[in-house]
């Protein structure tokens, strides 16, 4: 019995080992004199140079300004369509479910090259706008999600009061949901904003030639051959994406969506 | 026809009701996700002529040419790769959901947020660390080299190893949790009654905790296997030039081949197979709700 539950505890930690790995290699290789030797010894001289190098500072700002919009606007959308939907999703037919579900079931693939065939079929010319777009496609129906759980929890009474006392329901929206479900708007905004960041493959069928976000640009380095530049490019993205996702599991409202990957 | 027309009336009645707000979000909906998926859909009933463009004549040639033996092959090879590396997450993936199951208190969730904590950082970095770890300069092949194990680097990287590996990384928590949360839907009074009854650990296994979380984790596997046909990097950056991969191959006819249609064709059946996945995910949710109601 005993000896059986610690066989299990090994492989449980196996493979967070496995899982970890090649993580802290790539961290441990950016400080390697030579990237190919790990008994060459440590440097920051990579770091040091990346920072003069605008192959970090550009893709980052890319990257940084289209989770930020995309963020906003999937936030928007995503918390408009709950406020609107929760009171009646008894009455909401499956076919309406589904069509909510289907960004967050669709293979990444499938909605990378739909979307990438929209775009073209309406001539748009495909760079920042259109990465944009794609990724609040995908993400505002996360938002959806965790809006319509933190709207459930709202006392339906209090938009009763509001209404009774007179106000409109543009004031209801704005001074009594809105306030209160604003921890869940800001979990909810984190979650599209580390998702935008993250995501290669929707960006690399909806950017065209001239946009590069930083996984894009590491992406490209990848494909030339391990050098200095790329291990540090990739310390730089394994410590922005762990700072975000501690956050994501610190707030309760996004921890759920995390474990669901 | 009257259940079609009751699926209309009820469509409309939803549309009445939907406040304004909402109507934003599911505009959004239908022009950002269900057309461009029509797109697909209609592109693979059209035509390209010899010079690349679209022809609009409606056929169903792209089908056709899926089941040429050349894309016969390529698919049986993926479904072959993929249904390896779905049986290797499970084999995996099992103690895993089983010791986390097992746990109490903060240790579950702890071990939970620990196991998809990577899977958070960029799909391109973990793929990445594969990279470092086992390529021809990688620190599995420095190592063995440093301690003479081997006179020349193995070649992991860029053979169907690499593929295999890729998939199990990228894929082993998707499996990890619907077999844990159907590991812990079963009723633990059901393993102790076997017990009482006389059965030993292995024939409680095999008779009482197989059959109760079967059901669960099939289809649990079947949201892992079908995202892993249609994978594209994880081929293109750890597989080799000579291995076909379905999804490469898709996505090749897109970029390379020009040929959209063919893509689309391809792109379409692999989500109808995706929706096929979700009828039976949805009738197994009915199916053990019912169980418990009753």
């Amino acid at each position: 019995m005993q000896r059986r539950n610690r066989l299990v505890e090994t492989i449980f930690w196996l493979v967070i080992a496995f899982l970890y790995l090649p993580l802290f290699y790539v961290i441990f290789q950016a400080f390697l004199v030579d990237p190919h030797n790990w008994k060459s010894g440590f440097t920051m001289m990579w770091i040091i140079k990346l920072f003069d190098s605008p192959s970090l500072w550009l893709p980052l700002g890319t990257s940084l300004e289209i989770a930020v919009i995309s963020a906003t606007l999937s936030v928007s959308l995503g918390t408009l369509g709950a406020v609107g939907l929760t009171p009646i999703a008894a009455m909401l037919p499956a076919t309406f479910q589904t069509l909510i579900m289907l960004p967050i079931l669709l293979p990444e693939v499938i909605t990378g090259l739909s979307l990438l065939l929209f775009f073209l079929l309406l001539r748009m010319e495909l760079g920042f706008w259109t990465v944009v777009i794609a990724h609040a496609s995908f993400s505002a129906s996360f938002v959806y999600f965790i809006m319509v759980e933190q709207i459930r929890k709202l006392d339906p009474q209090m938009n009763e009061a509001a209404r009774d006392l007179g106000a409109k329901p543009n004031e209801v929206f704005w001074k009594v949901t809105l306030p209160n479900i604003l921890p869940g708007v800001m979990g909810a905004w984190l979650l599209a904003f580390t998702l935008s960041f993250d995501d290669f493959l929707i960006s690399f069928f909806t950017s065209g030639a001239g946009l590069t976000t930083l996984p894009l640009k590491i992406y490209s380095l990848m494909r030339i051959g391990v050098t200095p530049e790329l291990n540090g490019l990739s310390f730089f993205m394994i410590l922005i994406s762990t700072f975000l996702v501690l956050i994501l599991v610190s707030k309760e409202q996004s921890r759920k969506w995390v474990l669901k990957g | 026809m009257s259940y079609l027309k009751d699926k209309s009336d009820s469509l409309q009645t939803a549309a009445k009701t939907i406040p304004a707000s909402a109507w934003f979000f599911m505009s959004w909906l239908v022009l950002m996700t269900l057309i461009p998926f029509f797109i697909i859909v209609g592109m693979s009933f059209l035509e390209r002529t010899e010079f690349g463009n679209i022809r609009f004549h409606f056929n169903f040639d792209n089908y056709l040419v899926t089941f040429n033996v050349v894309y016969l092959k390529v698919l049986l090879k993926t479904l072959w790769l993929a249904l390896i590396a779905t049986a290797s997450c499970l084999v995996v993936g099992f103690p895993v959901a089983y010791y986390l199951a097992k746990q109490a208190g903060p240790m579950k969730q702890m071990g939970l947020i620990l196991l998809f904590i990577p899977f958070w950082t960029n799909f391109i970095l973990r793929i990445y660390g594969i990279v470092s770890l086992l390529g021809n300069n990688g620190l599995l092949n420095q190592m063995l080299l440093h301690y003479q194990i081997v006179d020349s680097p193995v070649r992991i990287l860029y053979t169907r190893v690499g593929v295999y590996i890729g998939l199990i990384y990228n894929y082993l928590p998707f499996l990890v949790v619907p077999v844990y949360s159907a590991l812990e839907k079963l009723d633990p009074t059901l393993r102790e009654a076997s017990f009482d009854l006389g059965a030993g650990r292995i024939q409680t296994f095999f008779k009482v905790v197989i059959p109760n979380i079967k059901e669960g984790v099939f289809v649990g596997s079947l949201f892992v296997f079908i995202p892993m046909l249609g994978e594209y990097v994880i081929p293109d950056l750890l597989g080799g030039a000579k291995e076909a991969f379905l999804g490469k191959v898709m996505v090749d006819q897109f970029f390379t081949m020009q040929n959209w249609p063919l893509g689309s064709a391809m792109a379409t059946l692999l989500s109808v197979i995706m929706l096929f996945a979700l009828i039976l995910q949805n009738r197994w949710k009915k199916n053990s709700g019912e169980a418990h109601a009753a």
